[in-house]
Parts: C-alpha cells; sequence; structure tokens
C-alpha cells in the first residue's frame, strides 16, 4: 500500500504541472498578502492602544444607542471585556503584525480546493484517457488498493498546498510587518472567561475547519473522475458546484429540505458564529450529513472503479 | 516440469446486453509455447485477452493461470503474468527508468538489478534515464516488453504488440520471443491480425472469428496444407486458352488465371506431368512451373470459409 502511495506521488510530483500549481499558490499567497499589507498600511495610524480605545468606543456606542436584542448585547460586552484585557495587560492587538496577514490568508484556502481539484479530477481519468490503466491494473494490487492510494495521494497534495499557504504566508507578512509578534497570543472569550491562546495552533484549527469543505470537494471531483473517466468534466463539474453552491443555497432556502444539500452544511464555522444556514441546524446535525455525502461519494467510486470493465 | 497447462480457458464468454462478444472459448496453452489468437479486427481478440488479465470481467466460464483463478485468486493470477494490452502506454512525463520502478513497486520482490537486468536485455540501457516522451514507437515498444518482464512472468501476453513497428523493430521483438522461451521457458501469448507474421512468430494458432473459436491448429498446418494437393503456377502463351483444356482432366481440383496471368492449378503431383503434356499436345508453350507455397492466409481463409480478413 505504501508503494502504491509513492508511486501516486511519483506521477504527481515528477510531472512539471503540479509545480506550476504549487508555485501559482506561493504566488497568490504573496500578491494577496502585499495587498493587504498596502491597504492596512494606509488605514493604520496612532497605534494599537488608541485604536483599541476608539473600538471600545464603538462597541459601547452600539450598546447604548441601538436597542440591541439579548444575544448581541452579550457579543457587544464580549467584545469589550476583550479589548479590556489587552489594554490591560498591555497585548497588542493583531492589527497591524503579521498575524493580520496570515489569518486574513487562510481565505486563500479557496484556491488549495481549486488546485486539489484539478489533481483529483485528472488522477483517475488521467489513467484512462493515456492508457496507462491497463498496465496498471494488471499488477498484483487489487483495484480497490489503487484507487484508495490515489485518493491518499490527492489529499497528500492538498496538504502539500496548505503547508505552502502556511510557510509562504509567515514568511511573507514577517517580511512586511516584521517577525517581532511572532509570540502573540489571540485573546478571546470562551464560555465567559478571557483565554490566551496560541496564535498558530488557533490558525490550523482554522485551516482544518476549511479543511472539511475542501475534502469534500476534491471528493466530489475524485468521484467524477473515476465514473466518467473524464478529467475535463470532473474539474469543470467541480469548481462549477463549488462556486454555484452558495447561489445555490439563497435560492434554495426558504424550502427546508434545503438543509440536507451538501453546501448547507460544508461551512461549520457558522456554528461558532452561532447563525446556522437553518434554524434547528446543529453542529452534529451537519457532522452527520458530511459523513453521508463523503461516504456515499466513496463508495460510488469504488464501485464504478471496480466493478466496470476496461476498454480504454 | 508439469504438465499443467500454463494458462487454461474454460467455457469463456462475455455478454454486453444482448451482444454475445465472446462465445463459449476453450483452449490450453502449455509451457514454453508461443500461442497466436488470430481473427479479424473486431473478432475478440483484444477482449479475450482483457479478459485473461482482469481487465474485463467475463459473463461465464474460468480462466485459470497457473492453476489459479483469474477472477477469484486475481492477485496469485495475475502475478505469473506480463502483458502489453494493446500499445506499451508509459507515462510519458517519466523517464522510462521512473516508469520500470513504478511497475516494479507494484510486485514484491523486483530488485534494483533485475531492473538493470531487464533494461539491458531490451538494449535500452543509453536512454533509460529520458523521458518517455522523447521515445520512438521502437524504444516504448521495447520499454513495453521490459515492463512486461521485470517480475520474471511465467506467461507473457501481447496484444498485437507490432502495431506501428517497422520491419526491424518486428524481428527484434520476435527474436526476443524465441529467445525467452527458449531460455527462460517462458510461455507466450499473442494476438494478431496480421498472418504473416504469426506465421513467423508462433508453435500453435488458435483463430477466432465473430467471438468463436473456430479452430486451433499448429503453424504447420497452415504452411504445408494437406498432403496430397498442392496448387501449381504455370506460365503459359494465352492462359484461356489453355485452362480450357486442363480443367476436364481427372485429379484437378481447382484451376483458375491469377491477376499476374499465370495458370493456378490445385492438383496432385503426379497429375502435373500429365497437365504439361496436354498443354504441349495444343502447342501452348510453356515457360516455367513452379509448386506455390500455402501462406497461412490460404490456410485461414479455408478454415472460416473465406470470411474476411483484417
Amino acid at each position: 500500500m505504501v508503494n502504491l502511495v509513492l508511486n501516486e506521488n511519483m506521477k504527481i510530483f515528477r510531472r512539471a504541472r503540479t509545480w506550476i500549481l504549487i508555485a501559482l499558490m506561493a504566488a497568490f499567497v504573496i500578491f494577496g498578502n502585499f495587498v493587504m499589507w498596502n491597504e492596512n498600511k494606509s488605514a493604520q495610524g496612532e497605534g494599537w492602544q488608541t485604536e483599541l480605545t476608539q473600538q471600545k468606543e464603538m462597541w459601547n456606542d452600539r450598546l447604548k444607542n441601538s436597542s440591541p436584542d439579548d444575544e448581541s448585547q452579550t457579543y457587544y460586552k464580549e467584545q469589550i471585556e476583550v479589548i479590556d484585557y489587552h489594554l490591560e495587560h498591555n497585548i497588542r492587538s493583531e492589527q497591524g503584525t503579521m498575524w493580520n496577514g496570515i489569518n486574513e490568508s487562510a481565505g486563500l484556502g479557496i484556491l488549495i480546493t481549486i488546485f486539489t481539484i484539478i489533481i483529483a479530477g485528472d488522477i483517475v481519468a488521467a489513467e484512462f484517457a493515456t492508457g496507462t490503466i491497463k498496465l496498471l491494473l494488471i499488477r498484483p494490487a487489487n483495484r480497490l488498493k489503487i484507487l484508495l492510494s490515489k485518493y491518499i495521494a490527492m489529499l497528500l497534495f492538498g496538504l502539500v498546498l496548505l503547508f505552502t499557504l502556511f510557510v509562504v504566508s509567515v514568511l511573507m507578512n514577517g517580511i512586511l510587518y516584521g517577525f517581532k509578534d511572532i509570540g502573540l497570543p489571540l485573546v478571546s472569550m470562551i464560555n465567559g472567561h478571557i483565554v490566551e491562546q496560541n496564535m498558530v495552533l488557533n490558525l490550523w484549527k482554522t485551516y482544518m475547519l476549511n479543511g472539511i469543505a475542501t475534502v469534500m470537494y476534491v471528493t466530489i471531483a475524485f468521484m467524477i473522475s473515476s465514473v466518467f473517466r473524464s478529467s475535463a468534466m470532473s474539474i469543470g463539474f467541480s469548481i462549477g458546484i463549488l462556486f454555484a453552491g452558495n447561489i445555490l443555497l439563497e435560492a434554495l432556502h426558504r424550502y427546508e429540505w434545503s438543509k440536507y444539500l451538501l453546501f448547507a452544511n460544508t461551512d461549520l464555522t457558522q456554528y461558532l458564529d452561532g447563525r446556522p444556514f437553518q434554524d434547528g441546524m446543529t453542529l452534529s446535525f451537519s457532522i452527520g450529513v458530511l459523513v453521508v455525502y463523503f461516504l456515499a461519494f466513496n463508495l460510488i467510486s469504488w464501485l464504478m472503479f471496480t466493478r466496470r470493465d476496461v476498454t480504454a | 516440469m508439469s504438465s499443467e497447462p500454463v494458462i487454461s480457458l474454460q467455457n469463456v464468454t462475455k455478454r454486453v446486453g444482448r451482444k454475445t462478444i465472446i462465445d463459449n472459448l476453450t483452449f490450453d496453452v502449455p509451457q514454453g509455447e508461443i500461442f497466436g489468437f488470430l481473427g479479424p479486427n473486431g473478432a475478440g481478440k483484444t477482449t479475450t485477452i482483457r479478459m485473461i488479465v482482469g481487465l474485463i470481467a467475463m459473463t461465464n466460464g474460468q480462466i485459470l493461470i497457473k492453476g489459479k483463478n483469474i477472477k477469484t485468486e486475481f492477485e496469485q493470477a495475475i502475478r505469473h503474468v506480463g502483458a502489453i494490452v494493446e500499445n506499451p502506454e508509459m507515462y510519458k512525463y517519466l523517464t522510462g527508468y521512473h516508469n520500470l520502478i513504478h511497475y516494479a513497486r507494484m510486485v514484491p520482490g523486483v530488485t534494483k538489478e533485475r531492473i538493470d537486468e531487464v533494461v539491458s536485455l531490451v538494449k535500452l540501457e543509453n536512454r533509460i534515464h529520458e523521458k518517455v516522451r522523447k521515445y520512438s514507437l521502437g524504444m516504448r515498444q521495447r520499454l513495453g516488453v521490459a515492463q512486461a518482464l521485470l517480475h520474471r512472468p511465467s506467461l507473457l501476453i501481447l496484444d498485437e504488440p507490432t502495431n506501428g513497428l517497422d520491419p526491424e523493430g518486428i524481428r527484434e521483438l520476435r527474436d526476443y520471443l524465441r529467445y525467452l522461451t527458449r531460455t527462460e521457458g517462458i510461455t507466450v501469448v499473442v494476438s494478431s491480425h496480421l498472418l504473416s507474421e504469426m506465421e513467423l512468430m508462433c508453435d500453435r494458432v488458435a483463430i477466432l472469428q465473430r467471438g468463436k473459436l473456430i479452430d486451433v491448429k499448429p503453424i504447420e498446418y497452415f504452411t504445408k496444407g494437406s498432403d496430397t494437393f498442392q496448387t501449381y503456377r504455370i506460365e503459359a502463351q494465352m492462359p484461356e486458352q489453355a485452362i480450357k483444356g486442363i480443367r476436364q482432366m481427372a485429379g484437378v481440383q481447382e484451376i483458375k488465371i491469377s491477376e499476374d496471368g499465370l495458370i493456378e492449378v490445385t492438383t496432385e503431383r503426379e497429375q502435373i506431368p500429365d497437365i504439361l503434356e496436354e498443354l504441349m499436345r495444343n502447342h501452348i508453350r510453356i515457360y516455367g512451373v513452379q509448386m506455390v507455397r500455402r501462406s497461412l492466409e490460404d490456410g485461414f481463409l479455408e478454415l472460416t470459409g473465406g470470411g474476411q480478413i483484417g
């Protein structure tokens, strides 16, 4: 099994295309970070204490003037407490440090999804298109193992992109903002208590949450790749639903069953904000839906890949 | 050495929808034989070969390779098989060497030394570290042979191996196959629609037509023909007039005029002097008489009842 994954990795990483994707990933991060840094620079003025004080006043204003509901009220109060903690303990806010840029960069994770879809769409279909599948499947390794090794290799490629994102964004923002705040903790309110968290851990938590959606979309691409044996169809369709998903959700929001749609559940951060897509959706509901989709996609790939005749 | 056949097909049938593509195929191939699989395009050669290597599932019957069932004991059965199915399609963006590493990793026990050994057997030492993209068709074919031999298979399966090869490449391939059967006792199953090629390569030939096995014959059957009747070519003046007289003679099985104006007569050897005498009696001048060596093509046409060939 290890050998099979090594083979798939060899086929991925000994192609120029793969390195172009990784280079593109790095280039997008560098460019994006530079643009963000440039914008923030002009917005920055008198230093973080002044800015936090201004923010605190803003929350106070809202609390007094806009007669918020209970939920918002607690949220505003929490924000004020967090700011006070920053000021009291002389811990500067993320604003204007490398962490601002690094955390924002997590949003570029969509590129990981797209680039991994490209690899996923190709990884099975290309073997059929070039005819190499015939030599691949006449070895003493059953088809399920071969399919699994491809799936693992595809996820590994996604991880490589994720590390690229992490390393490049840390380096780039370090260079732009300076590395002096690298040890800055994340101050936040959890269950009514102020806690200091490790920024890196928090970042990876965000990565992993975003990663759930990535895994789902690349699994779709992988499934189409093994069912229809066409890279173009797989890549086109997967990227299509990646972008159409949210539009579709908007359109179907009024139907209660739309909560069973894949797209309604891929973003688990909706539970962190406490604003799920449909009322009554819970974290465990979404995880359940995701697991069902995940198993279904993989089962379809598996059945189609192992049962069908190879006539390529 | 056991007498067990290396490969055995038993009532193998493939149906797709209502169409029967392969109909009840049964034959065995003993060790060390080069077994040809002959038939026009679309006769089911490739389908059969794909069933043998497990790429296509059969509807009925079973295929045993060294006694292992390709369906239920796939991994043990396929271990003994090296194959090129149609063209040897390699990963073009990898070097020849990496292609071989790829396949070596999939079978336990293939060492680096073995890879080098196979590379030198197919004489690719100088180019093995180049990308396959840069290879000529002949070199790809040789790399294809190399990947098929890596794991020392007992059975080598080649589907239309000479497709797109130049005569030099075909001769080379033929020499490999002979060498392998002699030195390593390997068994070879090779398919082709080219009769002339089979004639030079194979020990026995199975003839397939519309998914049915017409017959399995040793190659001598096709080249020697029956013992009594032979075809002779006579170069003579006024052939049209000449055959009128001969056609009536006893012992003449068939007579016609070939495209290049020669008389072609199928008869017994003892009839030849009588035929010549008859011609001379009619004052037809004779310039030459020659026995025609029967080609595989003729034998094939005879067996398939003049059906189309590829």
